[in-house]
């Protein structure tokens, strides 16, 4: 089958005919009658529909010259950048959720999406089936349903541009991100001029987050000049080492209470089991960080039970069990590397609400609640702290909260906040949440109950502290260079000086 | 902005379909209302160009 030019321009006319009664005519029907106004986006996408028309128009009247057939092409994929633009602010929105009326089933800027593919669908059929020994040039009579379709499209635009200047206005006036229902009274009419013509462009936006470095924390680390005032210090008391050599810098560190054993992870996916003595490596692994979850760098271990549980930057994790049996051809999938005897269990993502956009850098298993406990680290578009609790049963975020300051506690000055410490190690002991953060070196103290912080301590000495662990009533700071810095446990008899004494800390 | 480009729209749709002989301005009224959808689609999304999802 081909098409003719003449055959070709009546389809045309009647392509322009359905696009100009259906999507534009209809969305100045449902503007005027029924109230629906367009949000700048939604005018943009429309323009572009009429745009498409007007160019079919063109072709009705002179013909399917390349500068036509090149711009609807244009228009077809920037529509559909626009509507695919528009729609991700509302696709990940939860069922029934949106932004203004919904036709079959879907927004209307879901349906400028569809449309915009449909007509570059659509032209590349035309210009598959056009035969161009018959393609004439120069004006030509557009026929009966030519002229139709262009009178039609001169009514709609009229519509449109009625419609347009009582919701947005005349120039300088434009469309709004959040516009209001359509009115004919003037003296509700909502007209807005651009707040920053040339204000900050982003590519990213909210998305741009910068990926912290697990093992080194850029910023101020002197405990005195930190958002708290007037910490007590915790002193270091002992220092060990992680004994054999990792595949790379330390990123966090778990104790089983039960074995003895510790959980080391690595920022190059190392994983492994030590013994307690942190001096023989029992088991050990290397993740596959691509297949088929996204892995990036290893921030957080913990221990849950017989299970070991490591957390990612970017929120994902992976279970992982010593297991005899393991079988290393099934478990290929999963290792790099591995020394045997482990088997990955499971490996998936966890979703967060008011964590989300931002990284962690620990995790930490509360055993009364049975869950997971993971601490965000600020970034410049989000800099505060949100603690993020998932149950063991199904990994599915139970709780989140952003910790309020206890009695007792100051902030330095009014504009300072826990939102800028970057909490890289984290550990539940009861209903204690310790955290220790790289940034201003200070040990956080939360209360799980009343979600807040109870206290807080200067340890100073740390060098880019990634972990923290607990043995018995001692407190184990890791560091990327796999040096352990063994505090007691405040609490526990613990040792701390308050910041006006001298000398020593307190024994 | 919008009702502007409407105009616009408007003038070129009615040169097509009456005075076609002016397609060089008929079409230079397309393109100047093409690169005016662009650059109010920009304004609306200068904060962030890229869709907003993870990508």
């Amino acid at each position: 089958m081909a098409l003719s030019d003449a055959r070709l321009r009546t389809v045309l006319a009647w392509i322009v005919v359905v696009l100009t009664a259906g999507p534009v005519g209809g969305a100045v029907w449902l503007g005027i009658f029924h109230g629906e106004s367009p949000c700048i986006l939604c005018w943009a996408q429309r323009t572009s529909m009429v745009l498409i028309a007007l160019t079919g128009l063109f072709v009705l009247r002179y013909g399917p010259r390349p500068r036509y057939l090149g711009m609807v092409v244009l228009l077809g994929a920037g529509g559909l950048y626009m509507a695919l633009r528009h729609s991700a602010l509302h696709l990940a929105r939860d069922v029934g959720q949106g932004f203004a009326a919904i036709f079959f089933g879907a927004h209307t800027y879901i349906w400028s999406f569809f449309i915009h593919w449909v007509v570059l669908l659509v032209l590349g059929i035309l210009l598959l089936l056009l035969r161009e020994d018959t393609v004439q040039r120069g004006p030509r009579d557009p026929g009966r349903v030519g002229r139709f379709a262009m009178v039609l499209f001169l009514v709609v635009v009229v519509g449109n541009a009625l419609q347009a200047f009582m919701t947005t206005g005349p120039p300088p006036f434009m469309g709004q991100g959040d516009p209001v229902r359509f009115s004919w009274n003037p003296r509700q009419w909502v007209w807005m001029k651009p707040a920053r013509i040339f204000g900050p462009v982003s590519l990213r936006g909210a998305w741009d987050i910068p990926r912290p470095d697990p093992a080194i924390v850029d910023g101020e680390t002197d405990p005195a000049l930190g958002p708290l005032a007037n910490l007590p210090s915790l002193r270091v008391t002992g220092w060990e080492r992680v004994g054999p050599a990792l595949n790379g810098r330390l990123t966090d560190l778990a104790h089983d209470p039960e074995t003895g054993r510790f959980l080391a992870v690595t920022d190059r996916h190392g994983i492994y089991l030590l013994d307690a003595t942190l001096t023989q490596v029992e088991h050990s692994v290397v993740l596959d960080p691509y297949f088929a979850v996204n892995l990036s760098p290893p921030v957080g271990a913990a221990f849950l039970g017989d299970t070991l549980a490591v957390g990612t930057r970017n929120k994902s994790y992976v279970l992982l069990r010593p297991d005899p049996a393991a079988d290393e051809d099934l478990e290929w999938r999963h290792f790099l590397e591995t020394s045997g005897g482990v088997r990955e269990l499971r490996r998936s993502r966890f979703a967060t609400v008011r964590a989300r956009q931002m990284y962690v850098l620990s995790l930490a298993y509360d055993a009364a609640a049975d869950e997971l406990l993971m601490v965000s680290v600020p970034s410049p578009r989000h800099r505060r702290m949100v603690v993020s609790s998932f149950d063991r049963r199904d990994l599915i975020l139970s709780s989140e909260f952003l910790p309020r300051l206890g009695s007792g506690l100051d902030f330095a000055s009014p504009e300072r906040s826990l939102g800028e410490y970057v909490v890289t190690g984290a550990v539940v002991v009861g209903r204690t949440l310790y955290a220790v953060s790289a940034a201003y070196s200070t040990l956080l103290a939360m209360d799980l109950d009343s979600r807040t912080v109870t206290a807080a301590y200067a340890i100073p000495g740390l060098e880019n502290p990634v972990g923290l662990a607990v043995r018995d009533g001692e407190l184990l700071v890791a560091q990327a260079d796999g040096r352990i810095a063994v505090v007691a446990r405040p609490g526990e008899g613990s040792s701390f000086a308050l910041p006006d004494q001298e000398g020593p800390a307190l024994d | 902005m919008e009702f502007l480009n409407f105009l616009i729209i408007l003038g070129a749709a009615w040169l097509v379909f009456r005075r076609p002989e002016r397609e060089g301005l008929a079409f230079g009224l397309l393109v100047a209302s093409v690169v005016l959808t662009a650059v109010l689609f920009f304004l609306g999304t200068r904060g962030s160009l890229l869709p907003g999802v993870n990508l």
